[in-house]
């Protein structure tokens, strides 16, 4: 039977300490849904409120918030997404993480808004949730398995249709941005495996069979009806990404001189003709895969049917793993792609950070700072063979790769030699698959961004490169910052909703909040203000949760190499972001101060006052 | 009576929400007369009933707990032992059995409204 308290909801929250296999589950309280949301919302305020600050992200001390969304797991279309917030062992700030798939919905149908898993276990376990319970269940069986056997086994003893959260080689062995993997989908970036592995966490496993409830049924049906047709139609939902999945954009960037080539040295990348998405379409392409709800499928089962990597097969490849194994590296090769993608699934490593290492580990190794003897093998860019030695070496931490797992801001620490010029994060985080110096709104959105370099926290690119009807000067600093403020604050929204981003190029903020008002009837969420107002209230506290661990306006920058380094080929030559002038604006915008810390007057506004700047 | 194109579907699921909605009232794909099988990541199986004129499933049903009612086949729950011997009978894959009595259902086709063939994106179900 569905919650009747809340529709929308499933109106509990559990909490599991693994220290002491201990459990409770409370009432969701209603403040926290009116105010929060769900999602990335509920992550913010649980942990603003209950994490030590300054604590060590693999310490026991470390929370971690699985939180679904009203919306999560409905008809409303793209519903399949969770998120996952904790603080980040990769860039020790602020992280949340978003799963696709099915793992949402189940997590609501066992009845469960939230899980907030706390503590660490004395030997490896696999935390079993489903209808009826709660139990922690031992997991040296499968420590030390790659997730898909992992997983395998768990559904034969769990059952079918089961969902899972499950970590890799590299989350057990507390690689800083080793990943979560739910069936072909996963937690991807910052290092929650890690959180997990630090936890003795191998698996969670959930199974229900509750139903959510609808407040307004005609209506919620009409506007859900809207909705599809509105996807339909769109270009994008209904035409590119159906067809082509996330690599529908792989040419255009390209053509913008956005997609980065080799380390961000170039923008120029001439192995286009047999490597872009009408390839991958025509070659490799097997089928179509949506997530729960969705209509776009943009997911695609590729496998391999000759050559070296013949056989090897992967759910994707993504546009952002394309780049990362690919142009990154100096790799044209798809099938190192697609079998790279499979490895780091496998193993449970952020493919991003992976191919953003490599890329600076072969830029490193041209430049003669790391030499042959200390790789064990030549690592020119272009060489795939090396691409899939580091993926093992990394996931296992043998050689170089334990110093590349600890992501390119600390491997360049250690490496110095100016390396920092060229090592691409921002706070930590491995910048991915847009080059700024193509569109200048991504840099200000990767340098405000709240979990360190993200494309999904802000993305321009729509209207800086593919609008053709209205586009936006991609290298002008005019109105970019109210761009990616206001995105921020939207994205956010769908984060809490937890609905997939994907939903941004095809409805309306308007869609969305019509349909949380049919599907809750919350009274408070009366107009699209109201719902942006939550989504700017939860970006500025995921803000203040970063300060509170010592990030300043200083942090809020990019690499050398985009601000000094001017490409020397192409549409982006000669071009550098101007961050500056477009930072200045967004804390203006954003009431924030020179230092980058919210006013006074705007957490007031926000009712975040009791929160301490 | 509905048939599918296993080879389109994507595995969303929007069937099972649809018929849980339509049932129930609620969105619930536990509830759902249609159910997607995945074999990740090559294959999303749809198991449906399709009516059949001489039900297999009826003849291997000892307890007679499937029945014909207003044109479709419908469970008796009280009957019905959970033996699954109709499971194994269909010769379609057709039998979804619920996971929360053990016991199977069958697709009552909506009053001929037929909703999951109406919402499925990729026109994977059809009626005969
Ligand atoms: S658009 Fe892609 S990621 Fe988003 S819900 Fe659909 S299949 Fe999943
Ligand atoms: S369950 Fe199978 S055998 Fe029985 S009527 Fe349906 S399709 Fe035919
Ligand atoms: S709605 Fe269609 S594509 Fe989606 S799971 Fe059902 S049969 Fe497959």
């Amino acid at each position: 039977m569905s919650n009747k308290k809340y529709f929308g909801y499933a109106g509990k929250i559990l909490t599991v300490d693994l220290s002491s296999s201990d459990y409770v589950v409370k009432d969701t309280p209603f403040d926290l849904i009116v105010n929060f949301m769900g999602g990335k919302g509920f992550g913010a305020k649980i942990l603003y409120d209950e994490l030590k600050p300054g604590c060590d992200p693999l310490s026991e001390e470390n929370i971690m918030v699985v939180a679904t969304g009203p919306l999560t797991g409905t008809l409303m279309p793209a519903s399949g997404h969770i998120t996952l917030s904790t603080k980040s062992p990769l860039t020790g700030i602020w992280l949340d993480s978003h799963c696709a798939g099915f793992l949402g919905p189940e997590l609501k149908m066992a009845g469960y808004d939230a899980i907030i898993i706390k503590g660490k276990a004395k030997k490896p376990t696999v935390l079993v949730i489903k209808d009826d319970g709660v139990s922690f269940e031992d997991g040296r069986d499968i420590w030390g398995k790659f997730t898909f056997e992992s997983q395998e086994l768990l559904r034969k003893k769990y059952g079918e249709n089961c969902q899972f959260m499950c970590i890799g080689p590299a989350g057990e062995r507390k690689a800083r941005f080793a990943n979560i993997v739910s069936g072909g989908r996963g937690f991807g970036r910052g290092g929650s495996g890690a959180v997990m592995g630090s936890k003795n966490l191998k698996a969670v496993v959930v199974k229900g069979t509750r139903g959510i409830g609808i407040y307004d049924l005609d209506g919620f049906m009409r506007i859900c009806t809207e909705a599809y047709n509105e996807l339909t139609v769109s270009p994008d939902t209904g035409g590119g990404r159906p067809k082509y999945g996330t690599n529908s954009i792989y040419s255009f960037m390209i053509e913008a001189g956005a997609h980065p080539i080799k380390n961000f040295q170039t923008g120029v990348f001439k192995a286009v003709k047999e490597c872009n998405e009408d390839v991958l379409d025509k070659k490799y392409y097997k089928r179509h895969i949506a997530c729960f709800s969705c209509p776009i499928n943009c997911s695609k089962a590729s496998r391999v049917d000759d050559g070296k990597y013949k056989g090897k097969f992967t759910e994707g490849p993504e546009y952002e793993n394309m780049w990362s194994l690919g142009a990154q590296c100096g790799n044209s090769n798809i099938g190192s792609i697609i079998y790279g993608e499979h490895l780091c699934d496998e193993y449970g490593l952020d493919a991003i950070s992976t191919g953003n290492v490599i890329g600076f580990t072969m830029e490193c190794f041209e430049k003669g700072i790391l030499s042959e003897k200390q790789i064990g093998f030549p690592t020119n860019f272009g060489n795939d063979d090396a691409i899939i030695k580091f993926i093992k070496m990394m996931a296992k931490g043998e050689g170089v790769g334990e110093l590349m797992s600890q992501g390119v801001r600390q491997m360049s620490k250690e490496l110095g030699k100016g390396t920092e010029k060229f090592a691409m994060h921002v706070k930590g985080m491995e910048i991915p698959a847009y080059d700024p110096r193509g569109a200048f709104g991504m840099g200000l959105a990767y340098a405000t961004s709240d979990r360190g370099a993200c494309h999904l926290r802000a993305w321009t690119l729509g209207d800086e490169i593919l609008d053709v009807r209205d586009r936006m000067d991609p290298f002008a600093t005019e109105f970019k910052a109210e761009l990616v403020k206001n995105q921020q604050d939207f994205f956010a929204v769908i984060q809490s909703a937890v609905v997939c981003l994907f939903l941004n190029f095809g409805l309306t903020q308007r869609h969305i909040t019509r349909c949380l008002q049919s599907l809750t009837g919350i009274k408070e969420w009366k107009t699209t203000e109201d719902i942006l107002k939550i989504g700017e209230r939860i970006y500025n506290l995921t803000r203040l949760f970063s300060m509170r661990e010592g990030i300043s306006a200083k942090d809020d920058t990019l690499p050398q190499r985009l601000l000094r380094e001017p490409t020397k080929e192409g549409p982006t030559k000669g071009v550098v972001v101007d961050l500056d002038t477009m930072l200045k604006e967004y804390y203006l915008i954003r009431h924030w101060d020179r230092e980058g810390r919210p006013a006074k007057e705007k957490l007031i506004e926000l009712g975040l006052d009791k929160y301490k700047v | 009576m509905p048939i599918a194109d296993h080879k389109k579907c994507t595995g969303c699921r929007i069937c099972e929400i649809i018929c849980s909605i339509q049932h129930h009232k609620e969105m619930n794909p536990k509830l759902a007369m249609v159910r997607i099988n995945s074999n990740w990541p090559w294959e999303d199986k749809v198991i449906i009933c399709r009516q059949c004129k001489k039900p297999k499933c009826v003849e291997a049903c000892e307890y007679e707990a499937i029945e014909r009612v207003d044109g479709c086949l419908r469970i008796d729950e009280d009957k019905c032992t959970a033996c699954l011997e109709c499971v194994k009978a269909c010769p379609f894959e057709g039998v979804v059995v619920s996971e929360i009595t053990g016991k199977p259902i069958f697709c009552d086709t909506c009053n001929e409204e037929y909703l999951c063939v109406k919402w499925c994106p990729h026109q994977v179900l059809s009626k005969t």
